[in-house]
């Protein structure tokens, strides 16, 4: 695997586009709802610590000046009306410690000593870390020392229901976008759906044209282009009707003036022609019908006593065509076309094969699953989809010669997929084809 | 019947070659026929002469094969048998070709010989059968124990409305049953009767096609309530039957 394929959206993005874009909003969202909360969170520290210095500062030299004016003997009744919640004032020379180890004690120091004056010879030691403390020395006018201890208070915490409002907006952004990404997805979804539906005849529903005016135009050229196939097709499909029906007449009347000639080799040839042209004027003609299998109204009919009507057909005109098992019951299908697709496929298997094993089962899923299968030479497997094409013959075969016009299995292909189901060819183990006609 | 007769076709078709064509075809393997070119050629030539059968083309500017059949029905020679010609290998066509009244049909391009097989078949069958017993051309649905048999569709209907398909053999030879009920017929007058267009039956056939329409009828072979078999007479169809719909 190369770097490229690694660097890919698809090898790390989950599959369906509504996840990615809710993936990608959410992460946007926390992304930015943690910068907000970030900010907020310096700027209160910024200006609380702020104020606490300018407060420390003027306050402490205010006590200071009281402190030194005062008989020493009345200062410790003073000490606790000047503390305060982050410091508090010592009579004496405080404990020893080491040089200041914070920026911020080292400002505070630098503070109250330019507030209060040089005279009083302050000095700052930190006393412990964690809890921070340190103290400031000072010595008074009368040569007592006073010592000030400082015990910074953190940032305020933030009040309780904060972090409640922060996940309850975030909840109430993650539901809109919710909404958003469903409301752009589903559009894409109604027209795939409305892709996988169109059929050529375009007698599917019309994809609905309402909603946001995006959505609308696309759900507009997407009718539009359903019926320019559609009406492409037709107009193909009618030219090959028109010719193939037009020529009836004519091949009519060459059969009737052959068969007015004497009998002789050169009669059977044309006589032959004939035939094989009349075969494809016929095949012709259904292919160009089966596009439209799907007008047949659906009967309620007993698959079983379908499939052996259609093979005592066969065998009443000596075909070695035959049932092995079915399924019982009424099952809704489209008899006319269903009736065409597997004569079509007998035919097939009589011709290449010999002759015809005809079998019915349910799938798991329920669907109805009708197999014709020859002990003929099969398709190669590289060519089983082409087969289905109109006109295509597999290479070295008897077509021509046994008068096929290579539209049967188109038929069949085609008509099957006009009445919703689907037809697989395969070949079988120990030799043969094996056709199956699946319907849901 | 009368052994010299000669039976009398006529033939209804715009296409000169084609009208021609089997007129020739027909006077040469020893039948009478004539040629119409339209619809009022032909009244006017059933005026002058008696036919046995009308070849009639469907697709004919004015009133075409159809028009022409139903028209044909409903006049004094509603009982002149009819094959129509269809340039459309169309089970449609088929379909509204028999409820107009066409005793049968030819799929263009057809070769003379098919078409020739079929005006006698016609033929044959129409002189076998009594006008006023041949129930199945005429009604569209006839009722017997728990069936029905719809008679243009050529299926079966049981008390659900299911289909139940029945093949071309087995649909004639219940076809023959309902025309003829609680007659016995035998293997040769069934053989005879139930004749398709395609496939010629072999004597033994028949015993296999009745047991294959009891299966299907869901006929016990015990009991044999819808045919019966009389000992080396043939076989009866004796569950009575009722009918359904228009008589054309």
């Amino acid at each position: 695997m190369s770097r490229s394929a690694f660097l890919t959206p698809e090898r790390w993005l989950p599959r369906s586009m509504a996840s990615r874009v809710y993936l990608i909003i959410l992460v946007g969202l926390m992304l930015a709802q943690g910068l907000s909360f970030a900010l907020m969170f310096y700027e209160r520290y910024d200006s609380a610590t702020t104020t606490m210095l300018n407060t420390v500062e003027h306050e402490v030299g205010t006590s200071v000046a009281v402190l030194d004016r005062l008989p020493a003997a009345e200062r410790a009744d003073w000490l606790g009306r000047l503390q305060r919640d982050n410091y508090r004032f010592l009579l004496g020379q405080g404990q020893p410690g080491t040089p200041l180890a914070t920026e911020r004690s080292r400002e505070v120091a630098r503070r109250i000593e330019a507030e209060v004056g040089p005279d009083y010879h302050v000095q700052a030691e930190t006393i412990s870390m964690a809890p921070e403390r340190y103290q400031v020395h000072f010595t008074l006018h009368d040569g007592s020392s006073l010592t000030l201890e400082v015990a910074p208070r953190g940032v305020p915490p933030v009040a309780q229901w904060l972090p409640i409002v922060l996940a309850l907006q975030l909840v109430l952004l993650l539901a809109c976008t919710w909404l958003a990404v469903r409301l752009v997805v589903r559009p894409l979804a109604q027209l795939a759906r409305a892709s996988e539906a169109m059929t050529p005849t375009a007698d599917g529903p019309r994809m609905s044209e309402a909603g946001p005016v995006e959505v609308a135009q696309a759900a507009v050229a997407f009718n539009l282009m359903r019926e320019r196939i559609a009406r492409h097709l037709k107009e193909r499909l009618h030219i090959l009707a028109s010719i193939s029906h037009d020529l009836q007449t004519p091949i009519t009347r060459m059969r009737l003036r052959a068969e007015s000639l004497d009998e002789g080799e050169e009669r059977e040839k044309i006589l032959r022609d004939l035939h094989e042209m009349e075969h494809l004027v016929r095949e012709g003609v259904a292919y160009a019908r089966s596009a439209h299998g799907g007008a047949e109204t659906p009967v309620r009919m007993d698959v079983k006593a379908f499939l052996e009507s259609l093979v005592f057909d066969y065998q009443d005109v000596g075909k070695a065509v035959t049932l092995a098992e079915s399924v019982g019951g009424a099952t809704l299908v489209r008899a006319q076309a269903l009736r065409r697709v597997l004569g079509n496929l007998i035919d097939n298997a009589v011709k290449y094969g010999g002759s015809a094993e005809v079998s019915s089962r349910r799938s798991e899923e329920g669907a109805l699953c009708i197999a014709v299968c020859d002990r003929g030479p099969g398709i190669p497997e590289d060519q089983l989809d082409q087969v289905l094409q109109p006109f295509y013959r597999v290479e070295g075969s008897r077509n021509r010669d046994t008068g096929g016009a290579g539209l049967g299995l188109a038929i069949a292909t085609q008509l099957t997929r006009a009445i919703g189901g689907s037809l697989q060819l395969s070949n079988r183990q120990g030799g043969g084809l094996a056709a199956i006609v699946t319907l849901p | 019947m009368n052994t010299d007769h000669i039976d009398n076709i006529l033939v209804v078709d715009d296409d000169r070659d084609i009208r021609m064509g089997v007129v020739d075809y027909l006077r040469k393997n020893g039948l009478r026929a004539s040629a119409a070119v339209d619809g009022r050629d032909m009244f006017a030539q059933l005026e002058t002469s008696a036919f046995d059968l009308v070849v009639l083309d469907i697709m004919m500017p004015g009133d075409d094969g159809l028009v022409l059949c139903r028209t044909l029905r409903a006049g004094k020679h509603h009982a002149l048998p009819i094959l129509l010609l269809t340039a459309r290998d169309d089970e449609t066509d088929r379909i509204i070709g028999l409820e107009m009244g066409a005793d049968d049909y030819v799929v263009k391009p057809f070769s003379p010989r098919e078409l020739l097989a079929r005006i006698k078949a016609v033929i044959r069958r129409t002189r076998m059968l009594p006008p006023n017993l041949r129930i199945t051309e005429t009604i569209d649905t006839v009722s017997f124990g728990r069936w029905r048999l719809d008679t243009t569709a050529r299926h079966l209907l049981d008390e659900s409305g299911t289909i139940v398909p029945l093949s071309g053999a087995e649909f004639r030879l219940l076809r023959v049953f309902l025309d003829h009920p609680q007659r016995v017929l035998s293997r040769d007058q069934l053989l005879n009767l139930t004749q398709g267009r395609d496939a010629e039956l072999f004597d033994r056939s028949i015993d296999l096609l009745v047991s294959r329409l009891r299966t299907r009828l869901e006929d016990n072979a015990k009991d044999q309530s819808y045919i019966k078999t009389v000992r080396s007479e043939g076989y009866v169809f004796s569950m009575p039957i009722s009918v359904h719909g228009d008589a054309a």
